[in-house]
C-alpha cells in the first residue's frame, strides 16, 4: 500500500495601507521509505519554504492611501473597513500609523480586526474616535503580545503612566 | 534602610531630564504642591521605591481596571475570578519593586482585598453597564500654544461619557474637599476627553475606596469642566511650563511634608 506524505507551507505578511498578501503551496507525495519520514519532512518543508520566499517578494498591487475612496472599483469591503469604503479615519494620524502598524507586523486578518472593532464599540475600525481607538490599540496590543489576557497582570507599557510617575 | 534609586549622573538641564517633554495631571499636582519636590523627581530623576499604602493602591487600581476590561469584553467578573487575579498580581509585582513591608505584608495584602470586596459590593455602577472606555492614554496637542502636549490615561469612562478615577484613601474625604484636591487632575481628563472625542463628558466622578477597618466607599459627583474651571485649568499649565522652563524650584513647607519622601534631600537644599 502507498503512504502518501501531504505537506503545505503557507505564509501572510504585511503590506502598506492596511493591507497583507498570503501565498500557500501544497504538495503530495508518495513515500518510498517509511523509516525516512523525518528526512522527507525537513526535504519538504526547505523545498516549500524557499519556494514561498521566492514568489512573495512579488507583492503585485499595492492600493494607495486613498484607493477607492472616489470611484468605488475595488474598495474594500463595509466588513472589512467600517465606512462602506470611505478612507477617512476619525482617530489621529498617529493611532491610525500604530494600529496598521500592528496588523501588519502582526498579520492580523483585517476582517477579524474590523469585527473587533465593531464588538468593542459598535463601529469599524475607520471610525473610531481618539478615545475608542486608544482602547483599541491596548486590545490590539494585549492580543498581539501576550495571547492571552485572563488572570494575567498588566502589562509594563501602562504602568509608565500609573501612580506617581506619570 | 531601603536607600532611594537615583540616577548616578542626574540631567544637568531640564531639558535633558525630559520634565517638559510632557504635561500630566500628576506632573502639575506635584508642581502645585512643592516646586522642588518636583525637581528632585522629574529632574534630578530621583525615583523612590514605593510605601506599602501605595503598592496597596496600585494593586486596588490593577483590580478594578480588570474588573472594567472584563465588564467591557463580556467576560466573567466576578468576585472568585478577580481573587486568582488579585492574588497573582500580588505576588508578582510586590516582589520586583522592593517595598519595605516591615514585616506587615500580609496586614496589607488583606487590606487591599477587604477594600476591594466591598466596593465590588457597594458600587454604583450597574454590573451590566458597558464602559466606554477602560485605562485609555489620551493625548491633546498644545503645539499652537507653544506648551507640550497634555496627556494622561482615564481609570474609566462610563456609559453616557462619565469620567471616574479610583482612589483609595486612609479616611473618608469631605466632598468638597475631594473635588477642590482632584480638580487639576479631572479637568485634564475632561479636556483630553473632549478632544479625543469631540465631546464634553457626562460628568466626573471620584470613587474613595477607604481603607478603614470596616472599608467604605465615598462617591463625589462632579458636574462637568466648567469654563472657569478650564480657564484655570490653562492658566497653572502655563504658570508650570514657565515655571519649569525658568527653573523655579523652591521648597513649599506645609502640612504636606509629613509624608513627603524628599524631606532628606529638601533639608540638604540650599
Amino acid at each position: 500500500m502507498a503512504v502518501k506524505l501531504v505537506a503545505n507551507y503557507a505564509k501572510r505578511l504585511g503590506l502598506p495601507g492596511y493591507s497583507s498578501h498570503q501565498f500557500t503551496v501544497s504538495v503530495e507525495t508518495e513515500l518510498v521509505d517509511m523509516g525516512d519520514v523525518q528526512g522527507e519532512a525537513a526535504r519538504l518543508y526547505n523545498l516549500l519554504q524557499d519556494a514561498v520566499d521566492r514568489e512573495i517578494q512579488q507583492v503585485g498591487f499595492v492600493p494607495e492611501g486613498e484607493y477607492g475612496a472616489a470611484n468605488g472599483k475595488g474598495a474594500p469591503s463595509a466588513t472589512a473597513t467600517g465606512n462602506g469604503g470611505d478612507d477617512h479615519w476619525v482617530c489621529s494620524d498617529k493611532q491610525k500609523e500604530l494600529i496598521v502598524k500592528l496588523v501588519n507586523e502582526h498579520q492580523l486578518d483585517r476582517n477579524e480586526v474590523d469585527q473587533l472593532a465593531h464588538e468593542r464599540f459598535g463601529v469599524g475600525v475607520k471610525q473610531l474616535n481618539k478615545l475608542q481607538a486608544s482602547g483599541f490599540i491596548s486590545e490590539l496590543l494585549e492580543n498581539s503580545n501576550t495571547g492571552k489576557r485572563n488572570g494575567a497582570p498588566p502589562r509594563k507599557a501602562k504602568v509608565f503612566y500609573r501612580g506617581g510617575g506619570r | 534602610m531601603i536607600q532611594p534609586v537615583a540616577l548616578k549622573e542626574p540631567p544637568a538641564t531640564v531639558e535633558e531630564s525630559g520634565a517638559l517633554d510632557y504635561i500630566s495631571a500628576s506632573r502639575l499636582k506635584m508642581f502645585s504642591e512643592c516646586r522642588l519636590k518636583f525637581y528632585f523627581r522629574y529632574v534630578a530623576g530621583i525615583v523612590k521605591p514605593p510605601v506599602p499604602a501605595l503598592f496597596v493602591g496600585t494593586a486596588v487600581h490593577a483590580v478594578l481596571q480588570q474588573w472594567n476590561l472584563r465588564r467591557w469584553r463580556g467576560e466573567p467578573a466576578d468576585v472568585d475570578t478577580l481573587r486568582g487575579f488579585f492574588a497573582d498580581y500580588w505576588q508578582s509585582e510586590a516582589a520586583q519593586r522592593g517595598i519595605d513591608w516591615q514585616g506587615e505584608e500580609d496586614k496589607f495584602r488583606d487590606q487591599a482585598w477587604r477594600v476591594l470586596c466591598h466596593y465590588l459590593e457597594q458600587t454604583p455602577i450597574p454590573l451590566d453597564e458597558r464602559p466606554e472606555a477602560v485605562e485609555v492614554k489620551v493625548e491633546r496637542d498644545f503645539i499652537a500654544a507653544g506648551l507640550p502636549p497634555l496627556v494622561g490615561v482615564i481609570d474609566l469612562v462610563r456609559s453616557g461619557g462619565r469620567i471616574v478615577d479610583f482612589k483609595t484613601a486612609a479616611r473618608a474625604p469631605d466632598a468638597q474637599m475631594a473635588e477642590h484636591l482632584n480638580e487639576i487632575q479631572l479637568c485634564c481628563y475632561a479636556v483630553l476627553y473632549r478632544e479625543a472625542t469631540g465631546h464634553e463628558e457626562g460628568g466626573m466622578e471620584i470613587h474613595h475606596l477607604v481603607k478603614t477597618k470596616q472599608p467604605k466607599l465615598a462617591v463625589t459627583t462632579l458636574a462637568p469642566m466648567s469654563n472657569d474651571q478650564a480657564r484655570r485649568l490653562m492658566k497653572m499649565i502655563v504658570s508650570y511650563v514657565r515655571g519649569v522652563q525658568g527653573e523655579d524650584f523652591v521648597p513649599c513647607p506645609g502640612q504636606h511634608c509629613a509624608w513627603c519622601d524628599y524631606r532628606t534631600e529638601c533639608r540638604n537644599w540650599h
